[in-house]
């Protein structure tokens, strides 16, 4: 029997299942449709058993395990930061972090082809300071694509971090210095586990985005670098091989969703939910 | 000031805002609403303002709905029974693919007033070719001397980290390779000898791009100086300001017709009809024929504009390559395979 205080789910929970379980279930039924009509796992057989292919599929996961890295480190120093800002400050950090996100990444990623082009202000920058001899571009590079990515993701990590911070309890941090703990250490052992949820979260959104971000992975990328959404891309629009696409996408799908729900898992933790 | 207002009276002036917008609408022609696909940029915007009035005064709404030609076949593919679009803007590459999976019609020349206005090469049966695309080699007179040829761009040691390429999803880029690897002693079963050119240069190529915009946007940040382009890509640049010129291949200059094809299924067929006339009427393309799209006339009675006549003559047009499109479908899906392995890193 429907409990009545669950009435107001209801019309959610119908509009995901129309919405987004039912083209999900589609997708999968697609990708198990062969070339010569018949039903199977052929497709993932033949993704998997494709050494280029499967090299695509750890290339990914690599592009969004780096990005994570980096924007964790990128991150650290402006947590820190926030911690110790007063009102003003911190209200400032807040919008310069969601600033960028009124914007959208297609904007943002061609204003990154302005930044990492041979004409671009990193290459004349170091042209300028003796430390290149001649103007250099990081587009169509990995590292090109990872400074991209970096700032692109960075808000999904902080605001998460920003969020649990507010919280924070200040005196945790006193009672650990009162007993003794040096004051990097005192942020170590009081602080930081009440922010690894949140951090946890974060990684889940930064890795998600980096992993299917198309439009920054081709525009920035090129063609030199393919990832699994331009192969997905490439299967649809230019192969018009609809199964294999589909076979490719539940594979991203599969392999991403893994990793986050690892993660959550980690998130969800018992030790780490004590110090929360 | 205090509002005071019982659920029922908020709840129904909530429902009533929200059903504002279907009451309040436009006024749309009779004939009623066709869409058309057409390729994004100065396409679509060339003929959201030139030909969407001239549809208007016929008596429809002309929604302008840009797509790659590519994208055109998937996106009809992927709704078979309920096209997405009314007409279609595509090449002849694609044009083959639409007939061999049944999802364009033949047209009925007599509901074109147009139709008699067309040159006999631009009569087809699966709909009226509204420009020829010729293509060839865009370069920047800043950096780079005028190329002689495709050879040329692989052999000459100034072009070397200027120039950009693209995959096999692109028609200009696919035809590039098909003339360059004739070039090379390649045929359309054997094309090992463009393959390997290409291995042997990438360590010297300035950038593979992933799209005919994405290698223009790299032109324009002075990443590339080189690539295989059509002259309304050169036409474009030049709009923009950017120092830029057209240079013929060696071995003539490939090019291709595009046509407006009526969907099977369309539901507006007159809408097409009138959309296609209009595409192919005098007075549209005399102004298509100006930059920023500087597009070929169709039309007997227009001349090619002095833009378009600065890349080629009509004569050039009459000798230019005309590529064999079955044959290129026959191995496009292989070659593109080949491609990505060959230039991913």
């Amino acid at each position: 029997m429907i409990r009545k205080e669950t009435l107001l789910s209801w019309p959610m929970i119908a509009f995901m299942v129309l919405f987004f379980i039912s083209p999900l279930l589609l997708l999968a039924g697609i990708s198990l449709r062969g070339e010569d009509g018949s039903w199977g796992l052929g497709n993932f057989a033949a993704f998997l058993s494709d050494p280029f292919a499967r090299g695509v599929l750890t290339g990914t996961l690599a592009l969004g395990a780096k990005v994570t890295f980096f924007v964790s480190l990128a991150a650290l120093p402006l947590v820190m930061l926030y911690w110790h800002a007063g009102k003003l400050l911190r209200g400032l950090i807040l919008i310069c972090t969601l600033l960028p996100m009124l914007t959208a990444n297609v904007v943002r990623t061609f204003a990154w082809v302005v930044l990492l082009g041979r004409n671009g202000p990193i290459s004349q920058t170091l042209l300028g300071l003796g430390l290149t001899e001649r103007p250099f571009s990081l587009l169509f590079s990995e590292t090109g694509l990872i400074i991209a990515l970096v700032q692109i993701e960075l808000p999904l990590l902080l605001l998460p971090v920003f969020a649990v911070l507010n919280r924070a309890d200040r005196k945790t941090l006193e009672a650990a210095e009162v007993l003794g703990a040096g004051r990097w250490r005192a942020w170590f052992s009081a602080i930081f586990p009440q922010i690894i949820p949140a951090v946890l979260a974060g990684w889940v959104l930064v890795f998600a985005s980096a992993t299917t971000s198309y439009v920054t992975q081709s525009v920035i990328g090129g063609a030199r670098l393919i990832y699994l959404p331009q192969f997905v891309y490439r299967e649809v629009g230019v192969l018009f091989q609809w199964p294999m696409a589909a076979a490719i996408s539940i594979l991203l799908l599969a392999s991403t969703g893994v990793i986050m729900l690892g993660l959550t898992m980690l998130a969800r933790h018992e030790r780490l939910q004590g110090h929360a | 000031m205090t509002i005071n207002m019982t659920r029922r009276a908020f709840t129904m002036a909530g429902l009533s805002a929200l059903a504002t917008p279907a009451l309040i609408r436009p006024a749309f022609a009779s004939g009623g609403k066709v869409v058309a696909a057409t390729f994004p940029g100065s396409w679509e915007d060339a003929y959201r303002s030139i030909v969407g009035p001239m549809v208007k005064d016929a008596g429809f709404d002309l929604t302008v709905a840009p797509s790659l030609a590519q994208d055109q076949i998937a996106r009809l593919m992927a709704s078979p029974g309920q096209p997405p679009y009314d007409a279609l803007l595509v090449s002849p590459g694609q044009s083959d693919i639409l007939i061999q999976e049944g999802l364009i019609e033949k047209i009925d020349p007599t509901r074109l007033k147009n139709w008699d206005k067309l040159s006999p090469a631009a009569q087809n049966e699966w709909g009226p070719y509204v420009t020829i695309e010729v293509n060839g080699i865009a370069y920047n007179p800043e950096v780079v001397d005028k190329p002689a040829g495709y050879k040329a761009l692989f052999e000459d040691p100034q072009y070397e980290g200027n120039l950009a390429l693209i995959g096999f999803g692109s028609n200009t880029a696919t035809m590039a390779y098909t003339e360059i690897n004739k070039a090379y002693g390649g045929t359309y079963d054997n094309m090992q000898p463009v393959f390997d050119l290409l291995e042997a240069y990438l360590p010297k190529i300035g950038a593979i791009a992933t799209s005919g915009s994405n290698q223009m946007t790299m032109y324009q940040q002075g990443e590339i100086a080189v690539f295989m382009a059509s002259t309304g890509n050169v036409a474009k640049l030049r709009e923009l300001g950017m120092p830029c010129e057209f240079a013929h291949p060696e071995t003539g200059s490939p090019s291709v017709p595009v046509a407006i094809h009526l969907v099977k299924g369309a539901s507006n067929p007159e809408g097409v009809y009138a959309y296609m006339d209009a595409a192919i009427d005098a007075a549209a393309q005399t102004q298509l024929a100006e930059p920023p799209t500087a597009m070929i006339p169709t039309n007997v009675d227009v001349p090619y504009s002095e833009v378009v006549s600065q890349f080629v003559t009509p004569e050039q047009v009459a000798n230019a390559v005309y590529p064999d499109w079955q044959a290129i479908n026959k191995h496009r899906a292989e070659w593109t395979e080949t491609f990505d392995r060959l230039v991913v890193r």
